[in-house]
This record gives C-alpha cells, sequence and structure tokens, in this order.
C-alpha cells in the first residue's frame, strides 16, 4: 500500500471535515455580504436577497399575537366583544442547533426581538408601561440586549426592516429584568399574559424569559 | 451525530412548547407579509424609497400538500379567508379605488368567494377577527368581480403579493394553477 493511501486512511474523517467546510465556506461567499448588523440572527436574509418573495416562505415565520389573548377567535364567537387592546407581529427565528447567547445574539447589540421586518406593536388603545403613558398607535419594538437586563425601546419607525434602528424616533426606553434556566424554547416566541394591572408581554427563546408589564 | 442531537433537541424544545401552554406554538400555516411598493421595509432602511407606501397585506399561507385546492379544499361558491387562520388583512395607507369604489385609507379583512371562472373579492370593515366564519355583509366596503388566470405550474404556498401595471397596482394572488390580479388604483 502506498503512503498516500495510508494517510488517507489514517485521516479520512479529516479529509471529509475539511471537503464539507469548503463546501460551505463557498455557500457562505456567495451569499451577500451585507448589511448584517446587528448579526441578530444567521437565519435572517440580509436585506439584498429578498428580492424574490413571490413563493418563496421565510424561514422565521411571522406570526401575530393579540392582547385579550386569541381575540379573533373569541371575537368569531361574539360580535360584540369591544376592540383588542395590543397587537404584535413578528418573526419567529429558531435556534437549529445554535446557542442563542453564543451564536445568535450578543449583548449590547440592538436586537429587533425577531426576524426579518421589525416587531410591530399595535396599541388600539392608550397604555402605561412603567409609569410612562404611550399612546394609541403603531410602533415598532426592539431591545438593546444584557445577561440581567434588556432595554426596550418603543419606536415609531414602523414599516421597516429590523436591521437597523433610528434611536432618533424612539418614544420611551424601558429596562426590564430577564430570567434564565426556563425551559428551553427553539423558537422565538412573543405571547401576552393577563396580569391583574394589564398584560405582560413576555419574550421567550432558549432558556431566556423576559417581561414587558402593560396597564391599561 | 450532529443530525441526532438537533432532531432530539428539536423534539424536546417541542415537548416544552406544549408544556408551556400560554407560548404559542409554530403555526402550520406561517404568517407573512407583503408591502407595495414591493420590499418597502428593506428600501426603507436602505434610503431607496422612490414612491410613498400605498399598502400592506397580512395573511397565513396553508400549503397544497398533494391536495386539490380549487373546488377540492377550497369550495367554489363559498366565502373564503384568502390563506389560513386570522382573516387577512388588507391596509391603505392612503386613498384608493377598487372596482369604481373609493376607498378610505385604514385597515380592512379581505375574503374572496372562488368560482372555477372567477373570484368575487370582498373587501369588509369587520378587522381582528378569525376566519371567514362570522363574515357579516353587512360590513362590506366593495365587492369586485375577477376573472381567474390559468398557469402552468402548480404553487405549492399559497401566494399574495402587488405588483405594478401601468400606472396602478395589483394585488397578485397565486395558488396551485390559478392567479388572481384585484386591480387597487392608487
Amino acid at each position: 500500500m502506498s503512503v498516500v493511501m495510508k494517510l488517507i486512511r489514517k485521516y479520512w474523517s479529516l479529509l471529509i471535515f475539511l471537503f464539507v467546510w469548503s463546501a460551505c465556506k463557498e455557500k457562505a461567499a456567495q451569499l451577500s455580504p451585507k448589511p448584517v448588523l446587528p448579526k441578530d440572527s444567521v437565519v435572517s436574509e440580509s436585506a439584498d436577497s429578498v428580492t424574490d418573495t413571490y413563493t418563496s416562505v421565510d424561514k422565521s415565520p411571522m406570526d401575530m399575537v393579540y392582547f385579550p389573548v386569541d381575540y379573533p377567535k373569541f371575537k368569531m364567537a361574539n360580535n360584540k366583544i369591544p376592540p383588542p387592546v395590543a397587537r404584535v407581529i413578528y418573526s419567529r427565528p429558531h435556534l437549529q442547533g445554535r446557542q442563542l447567547f453564543h451564536d445568535v445574539l450578543k449583548y449590547g447589540e440592538h436586537w429587533r426581538m425577531g426576524a426579518n421586518e421589525s416587531t410591530e406593536i399595535d396599541f388600539f388603545r392608550d397604555v402605561t408601561i412603567q409609569g410612562k403613558k404611550i399612546r394609541a398607535g403603531r410602533y415598532v419594538i426592539y431591545c438593546i440586549l444584557g445577561p440581567a437586563s434588556w432595554n426596550i425601546a418603543i419606536n415609531t419607525n414602523i414599516d421597516s426592516w429590523g436591521l437597523q434602528q433610528d434611536t432618533t424616533r424612539d418614544v420611551q426606553r424601558f429596562q426590564i429584568p430577564v430570567t434564565h434556566g426556563n425551559p428551553a424554547l427553539e423558537y422565538y416566541t412573543m405571547a401576552f399574559s393577563k396580569t391583574s394591572t394589564g398584560a405582560d408581554l413576555i419574550m421567550a427563546w432558549d432558556d431566556v424569559v423576559a417581561r414587558l408589564p402593560i396597564e391599561f | 451525530m450532529k443530525k441526532i442531537v438537533c432532531i432530539v433537541m428539536a423534539a424536546l424544545s417541542g415537548y416544552f412548547v406544549m408544556a408551556q401552554s400560554e407560548l404559542p406554538p409554530v403555526d402550520k400555516s406561517p404568517m407573512d407579509m407583503s408591502y407595495y411598493p414591493i420590499n418597502y421595509p428593506v428600501l426603507k432602511i436602505q434610503d431607496k424609497l422612490a414612491e410613498p407606501l400605498a399598502a400592506r397585506v397580512v395573511y397565513s399561507r396553508p400549503k397544497k400538500e398533494g391536495r386539490t385546492i380549487f373546488g377540492g379544499l377550497v369550495e367554489y361558491g363559498k366565502i373564503w379567508r384568502l390563506g389560513a387562520n386570522e382573516a387577512t388583512e388588507i391596509e391603505f395607507y392612503r386613498k384608493v379605488n377598487i372596482g369604481g369604489k373609493k376607498i378610505a385609507r385604514g385597515r380592512y379583512t379581505l375574503y374572496a368567494i372562488v368560482n372555477e371562472n372567477s373570484w368575487t373579492f370582498i373587501i369588509n370593515k369587520e378587522t381582528d377577527t378569525w376566519g371567514a366564519f362570522k363574515y357579516n355583509p353587512d360590513k362590506d366596503v366593495v365587492r369586485v368581480d375577477i376573472p381567474v388566470e390559468k398557469t402552468n405550474d402548480a404553487l405549492e404556498n399559497f401566494t399574495m403579493t402587488f405588483e405594478k401595471k401601468d400606472k396602478s397596482i395589483n394585488l397578485v394572488v397565486a395558488w396551485e394553477n390559478v392567479r388572481v390580479a384585484l386591480p387597487v388604483k392608487l
């Protein structure tokens, strides 16, 4: 047996690894290099690659949550119910084996709290958050990530893609604590949960949960 | 091995999603959003906007999955939510004209009565509702009949988008071998 064959037999796994790695690298090079700030999720397409949306389904599916919870279903059962209080439209990236605060999100960065378009929050009436009044209307919501707390921004730059935020259009900022070690979630999830004074807007992904208390 | 780990993790996380009942799982028919101008949010952050914001549709995208859609899953002559889950929402950011009727800016629900050769689009004032189960014709703003175009390739995912047509725009609705274009005059 030749020396070369011996070497191949000995290091075949390394060769396969190198082959796969180079193939992946090539694929990455084909993708548009910009704009990736902040790098909130590898699954989100860069802004230039989304021009053909005619038939493709997003990797991070969009979803919608209301307060009262499941409002559209209740409305179906009873047309006379009063208008909803709030609605969030957001996209749901998934971990796909990645570590949230290692591969996907970084502390100190702005995050659209979702994927693709900026996360949109509609208040159908005036609400109060941490003693500050937020007028009825449509906003986008994003945060600055920290290990123990997130800084949540309510912002008027609606109908925008979530890769960059115009901080000059912030209406309010709220510091909220986050907890770690919760049951892990594959998909980023937002939900409203009723409280004695209104509702919490819950942001949950991997084992991290943040709650923004809203009063109304 | 990595694949197995991924599958196990996905299965486990699925379990935890079920366990946390107040946190909704991912829908089988994912929601999506289309703007006119097309890709408005991307153009906005790139400072490439050539036209003001005109319209947006928020809808859910069921899959064909080998089924007969029109005349099967979507029965002819019946009202359809144009998607799945929540009723499809169409929002106009300025006054538009559809089927000869002036429509004020605002949010509306869009339905259709589907037939083999033509669809009746219905714009209705009752928003934030589920499906077409409690459709109320008293809240109609306009009804428009549009002929159906047949396409060669069957589309797997239900799709809605806008296209520019001369000085007007169309809301394009496509699924299976059917394409229907609702003219919206700006």
